[in-house]
C-alpha cells in the first residue's frame, strides 16, 4: 500500500456538490465522516463508503474515496464481500431507516451476528425520502406519510433496542446537528474492531421539518463513561448526562428502550468473535497446496 | 452362469434412501474404471432427505452405463435392475427407462407381510414384457445385516452385481476397503465384506447371466473419477477464484461443500449468506476489491439474484454465477433436471442488459469453464453465467486429469482454454462505460461505482446521450464476444445435409451419440451444440443454411404453441424456421435413441 504524501484535508475529500435538499442532516452526516478521516489521517485511497439505496445511499458519491453505491437494502452484503477480500481497508457503509431496517433488514441482522469490521452508519430520517414520503419503519406514530394518509399504523421499530437484542457488539447513537458528538462517535466506531452500528438521527426538512427540534436539548439525554463518548462539549450544561457503563448490557437495554431518547455509547464488546476474521484466518492457517495436486483424490 | 461379451450395458441399484445404494454404486465404478472400462453414472437422489422406508418418495439408487467406449452420456434404457423391494421397482417402472429384454432381480425379503403388493407389481413388470428374477439374501447374510442393525443390504447387491458384470472379487475389495476402510470399526467391516461375498456367490450360483464388457486395463495416462459440481468446484480453484459466496439450494450446494473443505488450501474461502441476494452481493464485494469471487445457484436462487445481476453490468463489477438448473418453475422439482432457466439467464434482469452465458455439456466443460469465465466477465466486467444441469451436477465419469492453468492475470488464458470453448482471444483495450475501473487502494483513482447512469467520468447523469452511449458501451461488449466467437463443432464434420439437430448444455452427449449413430446409418445429419450460448457466433445463419431443416433438443417444455428457450432464441437470431424435434420437462435427461427415433421419423 502506498502512503498518502501530503496530510489529507477535508477539501481532498470534497466531490462534486451533493444533490441533497438544503438543510438535510445527510450534509453534517458526510462532513463528520471526512472531519474523522481527517483527524485519524486516514489514507482516502485505502477507504470505501459502501450504501444503499435512498438520500443517503448518495453519501457514498460524496466522499472522495472509493464508493460502491449498490442496491436498496443490499449494502452490509458488498461491505462484507469487502471485509473478506480486502481486509485492510478502511470500510465505512451508509443506510437509511428504510434500507437498512425493511428491506436490508435480513442483512443488518446477519452483518451485525457475523460482526465484521466496518463501520455502519444508519441515517434515521424516520421515513423513505427520496420515494416521497412514505412511512418506514420507524416512522412514529401518527405521523401522516403518503402511503399512511391517516398518520402511520405502528409503532416505529427502535434500531438500537434492535440491534442490542441481536447481538451487537458496538452499539452508538448520535444525531446530525451535533457535529462533535457525531465525529466523536465515529472515532469510537472506528476504532473499535468488529461491527460498529451508529444510529444518527437525521433531520429531512423537506419531508418532515418539525421532527427534531434542534434547537432545544432538554428532551433528550447524553449517556456518558470513560470507555463510551464525551457528551457534545456545545451542549454539555444545556441537557441531563447520564453516566452508564457501556459494557452493562442490561442497562443498555433499559435506555434503549426508554421514551426519552438517548445519545451516546450504549454497549460494547471488543471480545465478539469476528466471522470476517475467522473465515480469514482459516485460510492462512491452512497448509498450501499445489495446483498439480488438485485431483489427488479424485485419481482412478 | 452363462458369459455373454457386450460392448455397452446399463444397470440399475434401487433401494429405500439411507441404505447405502450410491455407496455401492461409487464403489462399482471405481472398480469399473479401474479395469479400463468406460462409465458414466446417475445417481437417484430423493428430495427429501429421508422419506419413509418403503415408500414411492423413498426411491434413491444409481444408474450405471458401462461400455468400452468413452460415454458421453447416461444412454438409453436399463438392461438390469437390482430393486430392494416391489415399491420402489414399482416407482421406477413409471418412468418406462427399461430395454425390451430387461431383467429385474427382486428381493423378496419383504414379501411375507405385503404378498399382494408384490404380487401387483410383478404382474405389472410381466404385462410390459420384463422378465423378474425374485431372490432373497442368504441366511447367513441376513443375519450379519441383523447385527449391523439393518445396515449393509447394498454390499450383498454389489456382491451380486459384480458377480454378473464380471468383477473379480479382489478388485471389489480394493475398492470397498479405500472407501470404508478407515471409516469403519475392523468388525464392521469385515462383516460388510462377508456379505460383500454371500452376494457374489449368490449370483454366481443362482442367476443364469452374466456379462463382460471389454477394457483396456489402465494405461499410464492418469485418468480420474469426477462429478460435474466437483469438476466445476476445481476449477474454480484453478481459474483463480478466491471466495465461493453462496446459499444452501440443491442441487448446487455440494460446490460449496466441495469448496469448503478444499479451498482453503488453495487460499480461498467459502462465504454462505443469509440469503441469495446475499451471497451475489458478497461476491460482488469481493470482485470490487479485485479478489475474484463467484457465486452458484439454482432457479429459485437465480430469481433472486437478479436486481443484482442486473447492477453488476451497469456498475461494471466482474461476476460469475453459476446456475445448476432444477426443474421449474418455483419450487418445481429440486432434484430433477431441466434447461429452462436460459432465457432468465439471457433477459434476467430488468431493462436492457447484458452478459454472457455458458453452457456446460460435460465434466471437462465443468472444469474448464471457470477459468473461461473468469477471462470473459475480467475482459468485458459484465456478468457470465455458467450453466449447469441437475444431471451434470451429479454424474459421474472417467476422465483424463485435465491440464491446470493455475491462472492469475486473466490476459495469460491459454489457448486450449479458448479453443475448448471455440472463441478467439478478445481485443486488448475494451471500452468501458467508466473510464477508471481501478480496484481499491490504488492512489488518484477513487472508483466509485453505482446503478445509476453515468458518464465517462463516473458521474451520476441522466442525460439523453449519455445514457444512449451507456447502452452502446455495454452492448458493445457483448458483440465483442460474438464476433470472437468460431463456428460451433459440426458433429462427425458433417456440414450439409437434410436436418441439423442443435443444442446447449447437458444435452451434448445424447445429442452427438444419436447424431453419429445417424450418419452411420447414412442418414444425412448433422449435429452441433453450442458452449457458449449468449451471444451466439454470428456466422449462423449460413451453417443453418446448408440443412434442410433445422431442428432443436432442449430438456423444457414446447408444444404447437410454446416454443423452447433455445428454438425461440434461435429463430429470432436467424430467421430460420426452427423447431424443437424433442423438447420434455419430465425432469429425466433425454436419451440417445430417443433422439435417434425422432430423426428417423422426421427424415422418414
Ligand atoms: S428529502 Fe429529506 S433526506 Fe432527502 S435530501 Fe431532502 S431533506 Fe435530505
Amino acid at each position: 500500500m502506498s502512503a498518502q504524501t501530503e496530510p489529507l484535508t477535508v477539501k481532498d475529500l470534497n466531490t462534486e456538490s451533493p444533490r441533497w435538499c438544503a438543510g438535510c442532516g445527510d450534509f453534517s452526516i458526510i462532513m463528520a465522516v471526512k472531519r474523522f478521516m481527517v483527524d485519524a489521517q486516514l489514507t482516502a485511497h485505502e477507504t470505501v463508503n459502501v450504501s444503499g439505496i435512498g438520500c443517503s445511499g448518495r453519501a457514498s458519491f460524496y466522499i472522495d474515496t472509493y464508493g460502491v453505491h449498490s442496491i436498496h437494502g443490499r449494502a452490509i452484503p458488498v461491505a462484507m464481500g469487502l471485509a473478506l477480500a480486502r481486509p485492510e481497508l478502511n470500510l465505512f457503509i451508509h443506510s437509511g431507516d428504510g434500507d437498512a431496517m425493511s428491506i436490508g433488514g435480513c442483512h443488518l441482522i446477519h452483518g451485525v451476528n457475523k460482526n465484521f469490521n466496518c463501520v455502519f452508519i444508519m441515517y434515521d430520517n424516520e421515513l423513505y425520502a427520496l420515494t416521497k414520503s412514505q412511512t418506514s419503519p420507524t416512522t412514529r406514530k401518527g405521523h401522516k406519510t403518503n402511503t399512511q394518509p391517516a398518520g402511520s399504523y405502528l409503532d416505529p421499530i427502535h434500531a438500537v433496542s434492535l440491534v442490542l437484542g441481536i447481538g451487537g457488539s458496538f452499539v452508538a447513537s448520535t444525531a446530525d446537528w451535533m457535529p462533535d458528538h457525531l465525529t466523536n462517535t465515529l472515532k469510537a466506531a472506528f476504532a473499535h474492531k468488529g461491527f460498529s452500528f451508529v444510529h444518527v438521527s437525521q433531520r429531512c426538512p423537506h419531508f418532515d421539518p418539525n421532527n427534531f427540534d434542534h434547537k432545544t436539548s432538554s428532551w433528550f439525554s447524553f449517556l456518558e463513561d470513560d470507555k463510551g463518548i464525551a457528551p457534545d462539549k456545545r451542549l454539555v450544561g444545556k441537557t441531563e448526562v447520564v453516566k452508564h457503563d457501556p459494557t452493562n448490557k442490561e442497562e443498555a437495554f433499559k435506555f434503549a428502550s426508554s421514551e426519552r431518547p438517548y445519545f451516546g455509547l450504549f454497549y460494547v464488546d471488543p471480545n465478539k468473535p469476528r466471522y470476517d476474521q475467522i473465515l480469514i484466518n482459516q485460510t492462512k492457517e491452512t497448509p498450501s497446496q499445489p495446483i498439480a495436486d488438485l485431483f489427488k483424490t479424485f485419481k482412478i | 452362469m452363462s458369459k455373454e461379451n457386450l460392448k455397452v450395458s446399463r444397470f440399475e441399484l434401487l433401494m429405500d434412501a439411507g441404505f447405502g445404494a450410491q455407496k455401492a454404486g461409487d464403489i462399482l465404478i471405481r472398480a469399473f474404471a479401474h479395469m479400463g472400462k468406460y462409465v458414466f453414472i446417475e445417481p437417484m437422489i430423493p428430495a427429501e432427505i429421508s422419506p419413509p422406508a418403503r415408500s414411492r418418495p423413498a426411491l434413491s439408487g444409481v444408474i450405471v452405463r458401462t461400455a468400452e467406449f468413452d460415454l458421453k452420456n447416461i444412454g438409453n434404457d436399463t438392461d438390469l435392475i437390482i430393486a430392494q423391494h416391489e415399491i420402489v421397482l414399482d416407482r421406477r417402472l413409471d418412468d418406462e427407462e427399461y430395454s425390451p429384454d430387461c431383467k429385474i432381480l427382486l428381493d423378496m425379503g419383504y414379501k411375507a407381510s405385503n404378498e399382494d403388493s408384490y404380487e401387483q407389481v410383478c404382474k405389472r413388470a410381466s404385462k410390459n414384457g420384463i422378465n423378474v428374477y425374485p431372490f432373497e439374501l442368504s441366511a447367513e447374510a441376513q443375519m450379519l445385516i441383523k447385527a449391523l442393525g439393518g445396515k449393509g443390504r447394498n454390499m450383498y447387491y454389489l456382491g451380486m452385481l459384480s458377480a454378473i458384470y464380471c468383477v473379480p472379487e479382489e478388485f471389489m475389495i480394493d475398492e470397498i476397503t479405500a472407501i470404508f476402510g478407515k471409516r469403519l470399526a475392523p468388525e464392521v467391516y469385515d462383516k460388510n465384506i462377508k456379505i460383500f461375498h454371500y452376494g457374489h456367490e449368490h449370483a454366481s450360483t443362482n442367476f443364469q447371466h452374466s456379462y463382460e464388457i471389454a477394457g483396456k486395463p489402465s494405461d499410464d495416462k492418469d485418468r480420474i473419477l469426477i462429478d460435474g459440481n466437483t469438476a466445476l468446484s476445481l476449477g474454480l480453484i484453478d481459474a483463480g477464484v478466491k471466495l465461493l459466496s453462496g446459499y444452501p439450494i440443491t442441487p448446487a450446494s455440494s460446490i460449496m461443500h466441495t469448496l469448503a473443505k478444499v479451498s482453503p488450501s488453495y487460499g480461498g474461502m467459502v462465504h454462505q449468506a443469509e440469503d441469495e441476494i446475499s451471497a451475489i452481493g458478497t461476491a460482488l464485494g469481493s470482485y470490487f476489491g479485485g479478489v475474484p469471487a463467484a457465486t452458484a445457484t439454482s432457479g429459485p436462487g437465480l430469481s433472486l439474484k437478479q436486481e443484482f445481476i442486473g447492477y453488476a453490468g451497469v456498475a461494471e463489477i466482474p461476476i460469475i454465477i453459476i446456475d445448476v438448473q432444477r426443474s421449474g418453475p418455483s419450487t418445481g422439482m429440486p432434484t430433477k433436471t431441466e434447461q429452462s432457466d436460459l432465457t432468465a439467464a439471457i433477459f434476467g434482469a430488468h431493462g436492457d442488459h447484458t452478459k454472457i452465458v455458458i453452457g456446460v455439456g460435460n465434466v471437462l466443460d465443468c472444469f474448464y469453464a471457470p477459468a473461461f469465465a473468469r477471462y470473459l466477465t475480467e475482459k468485458l466486467r459484465l456478468p457470465v453465467f455458467i450453466m449447469s444441469d441437475f444431471i451434470m451436477a451429479n454424474s459421474y465419469k472417467v476422465i483424463e486429469k485435465p491440464k491446470t492453468c493455475e491462472l492469475k492475470d486473466v490476459d495469460d488464458i491459454p489457448d486450449y482454454i479458448l479453443d475448448h470453448f471455440w472463441m478467439d482471444r478478445l481485443p486488448d483495450n475494451i471500452e468501458m462505460v467508466r473510464d477508471i475501473q481501478a480496484n481499491p487502494g490504488t492512489p488518484g483513482q477513487m472508483r466509485r461505482v453505482t446503478g445509476l447512469n453515468t458518464d465517462k467520468s463516473g458521474s451520476v447523469n441522466y442525460f439523453a446521450k449519455t445514457n444512449q452511449r451507456s447502452h452502446a458501451v455495454r452492448n458493445e461488449k457483448v458483440h465483442h464476444v460474438q464476433r470472437a466467437l468460431r463456428a460451433p463443432e459440426l458433429f462427425g464434420g458433417v456440414e450439409e445435409g437434410e436436418l441439423l439437430v442443435v443444442g446447449w448444455g447437458t444435452t451434448r452427449g445424447s445429442i452427438a451419440e444419436a447424431v453419429h449413430s445417424c450418419q452411420d446409418q447414412g442418414l444425412k445429419v448433422g449435429g452441433m451444440c453450442f458452449r457458449v450460448v449468449y451471444p451466439l457466433p454470428l456466422m449462423l445463419k449460413e451453417i443453418f443454411s446448408k440443412f434442410k431443416k433445422v431442428v432443436t433438443v432442449e430438456m423444457a417444455y414446447g408444444d404447437e404453441y410454446k416454443r423452447t428457450p433455445l428454438a425461440m432464441f434461435l429463430r429470432s437470431k436467424t430467421l430460420v424456421d426452427i423447431e424443437p424435434m424433442v423438447c420434455r420437462a419430465t425432469g429425466r435427461p433425454i436419451s440417445p435413441q430417443t433422439i435417434e427415433n425422432e430423426i428417423k421419423e422426421i427424415l422418414k
